[in-house]
This record gives structure tokens, C-alpha cells and sequence, in this order.
């Protein structure tokens, strides 16, 4: 069973995701993959917070900031992945290691192929994403590339997926299949 | 009046054309600087027109009430530009909150409101 998750920031999809992936795991093996590269101590700040949010829920942690497709040869794929999230592993591709100059334009069809291998292979898999989408600004055009960007994969996902889920000020839209807490 | 709201790249104007059976020159693109058709089947990026009011000192609202004969038949789309943070300039606060008006009035006066979210149609009235 697949699930994804979008919804604001701060508005509790971390945390319903990983209630949704102890559920879908029924006691069977849970995978967190990590998909943070940290730049600096705020980074760091926050993943050890996230670190701790997830201390005692009997997750093991895979670092995957690119190529997540391999979280399937790391670790048994009849587990329950949950990725979180889409957003940074968007970013992380668009600037592969030791890259400098322009983001890569093959970033989004690459990481939309790598997700949906997930959500195809995998026992199960809970993908969170960001809804940033609904701005009064004017974007300059990398940002602007982003956000198309990460909403064909979004899309891809959101099609691929059983169940899509939206949080909005911690409260639940149930947009396609069906969720019971 | 069918509106249509959604974030960018949501999938509002192929739902639209998909749901509507409408073929893209049935479909007219508010642009910042361009006029508005009200008689088309379809007007999309009603978010744009929205900036233009902004500009010229128009009340959108009052803009759409004045002409309902034209469009009361009609598919409308727009962003739902309203819901990000409150920005710093102005003229984007004021196009921020002219755009959630009319969306508001627009919703009142549909026979139906699809919000679109990542590519599924959500059915709000």
C-alpha cells in the first residue's frame, strides 16, 4: 500500500507519516530514509530533532539525499519505507555531489522514476511532500522552475499512489482511496 | 458557472478541458497586461486579471457583478494565490486579498467549486 502526503509546513505530515507507516509495517520492518544533506548547524538542529521525534518507533534510518530507488537494495524491499521528504530529495538532485553552475534539467524525470520504483517494489511506502503552491509572489525563475518541478513529481506520485493525503492546520483531506487513523 | 481554484501546476486547465470537453482556443488566458473575454467558455488565470485591477484601481468584484449575463455560463479558473504567507509588498497584499474576494464571490455564484491538488479534483460545493 502507498500513501502520499502533502500539505503545508509545520501542519503535522511528519508526524501522521509516521504513524501511517507503523500502521501499514503491522510489526514488520520500518525504513526512515533520511533525505536531508545538512549545510550548516541549522540543518543539523533540525535533524536531530527529527532524530529524537523518531527515537523509539522502531525505525531503522537509511541517509539517501540522492538515488532513492536504492533504499530497495539496502534493505529488504517487502518493508515499509516512509521517504520525507520529496522536496530536499528534489533539491539534492538538481545539484548532484560537487556540482557547481546551473541545477540539472533532468533532476525531476529522474527522481519521479526513482519514487514510483519505490512505490512499485516496495512492501509499502509513505512519501511526504510540500504544497507550496498557493503564493502571492512573483518568483524568480529558478524558484519558479522548482515548484514546476517538484509538482510533476508530486503529480506522478499523487496518481501513483492508493491513498493521497492533504493536512491542512493539522486536520486531514482524504483526496483519493481511503485512510482510517 | 463552474470555478475551478487550485494551486500553480495542479492541474486546473486540463481538469477544465477534460471535465468540460473544451478545446484549448476555447479557453481565454487572462495575461498582467491583457484585456479579459468574458464571453469565452473558459477564462483561465484569473489571477492575472486580479493583478491588473490592482494596478488600474478596479474592484474585481465589482468588475464581475456588473457583467454576470456574460459569464454566469462559464468555467473560470483561478490560483488560489491567498493562501501563502502575507507578503511584504503592497501591491502583492492587495492582489493577495483582491483574488481571495472575487474567488469568494465567484464560489457563491457556482453551481459548482473544484479545488485541485496535486492533479485530483476536490469537490468543495
Amino acid at each position: 500500500m502507498n500513501l502520499f502526503i502533502s500539505g503545508g509546513a509545520k501542519n503535522g505530515k511528519s508526524s501522521l507519516a509516521q504513524r501511517a507507516a507503523i500502521k501499514l509495517s503491522a510489526g514488520g520492518p520500518k525504513i526512515y530514509v533520511a533525505t536531508m544533506i545538512p549545510c550548516d548547524d541549522e540543518d543539523r538542529a533540525r535533524i536531530a530533532r527529527h532524530v529524537a521525534d523518531r527515537a523509539g518507533l522502531g525505525f531503522t534510518t537509511l541517509e539517501l539525499g540522492r538515488g532513492v530507488e536504492r533504499c530497495l537494495e539496502l534493505a529488504d524491499p517487502a518493508s515499509t519505507f516512509l521517504v520525507d521528504s520529496v522536496t530536499a530529495l528534489l533539491l539534492n538532485e538538481m545539484y548532484p555531489e560537487n556540482h557547481t553552475g546551473d541545477a540539472d534539467p533532468g533532476a525531476a524525470r529522474r527522481l519521479t522514476d526513482g519514487l514510483l520504483t519505490v512505490a512499485r517494489r516496495a512492501g509499502n511506502a509513505v512519501f511526504v511532500s510540500d504544497a507550496i503552491y498557493s503564493d502571492a509572489i512573483r518568483y524568480d525563475s529558478f524558484t519558479e522552475h522548482y515548484r514546476a518541478d517538484l509538482a510533476s513529481v508530486d503529480r506522478a506520485l499523487a496518481a501513483a499512489c492508493d491513498t493521497v493525503l492533504e493536512l491542512c492546520a493539522g486536520n486531514l483531506i482524504v483526496h483519493k482511496g481511503v485512510w482510517e487513523p | 458557472m463552474d470555478l475551478i481554484i487550485g494551486g500553480a501546476y495542479q492541474g486546473k486547465r486540463e481538469y477544465a478541458k477534460s471535465r468540460f470537453s473544451l478545446g484549448e482556443e476555447e479557453i481565454f488566458t487572462c495575461r498582467e497586461d491583457g484585456e479579459i473575454c468574458l464571453s469565452a467558455r473558459c477564462v483561465d488565470r484569473l489571477e492575472e486579471f486580479t493583478l491588473r485591477c490592482v494596478r488600474d484601481g478596479v474592484d474585481p468584484v465589482a468588475f464581475f457583478r456588473e457583467r454576470e449575463g456574460e459569464w454566469q455560463d462559464s468555467v473560470l479558473i483561478c490560483q488560489d494565490i491567498f493562501c501563502g504567507v502575507v507578503p511584504l509588498g503592497a501591491e502583492n497584499r492587495a492582489w493577495r486579498e483582491a483574488t481571495g474576494r472575487l474567488c469568494v464571490y465567484l464560489s457563491g455564484k457556482a453551481v459548482s467549486v473544484t479545488r485541485m491538488f496535486c492533479g485530483l479534483a476536490q469537490r468543495l460545493k
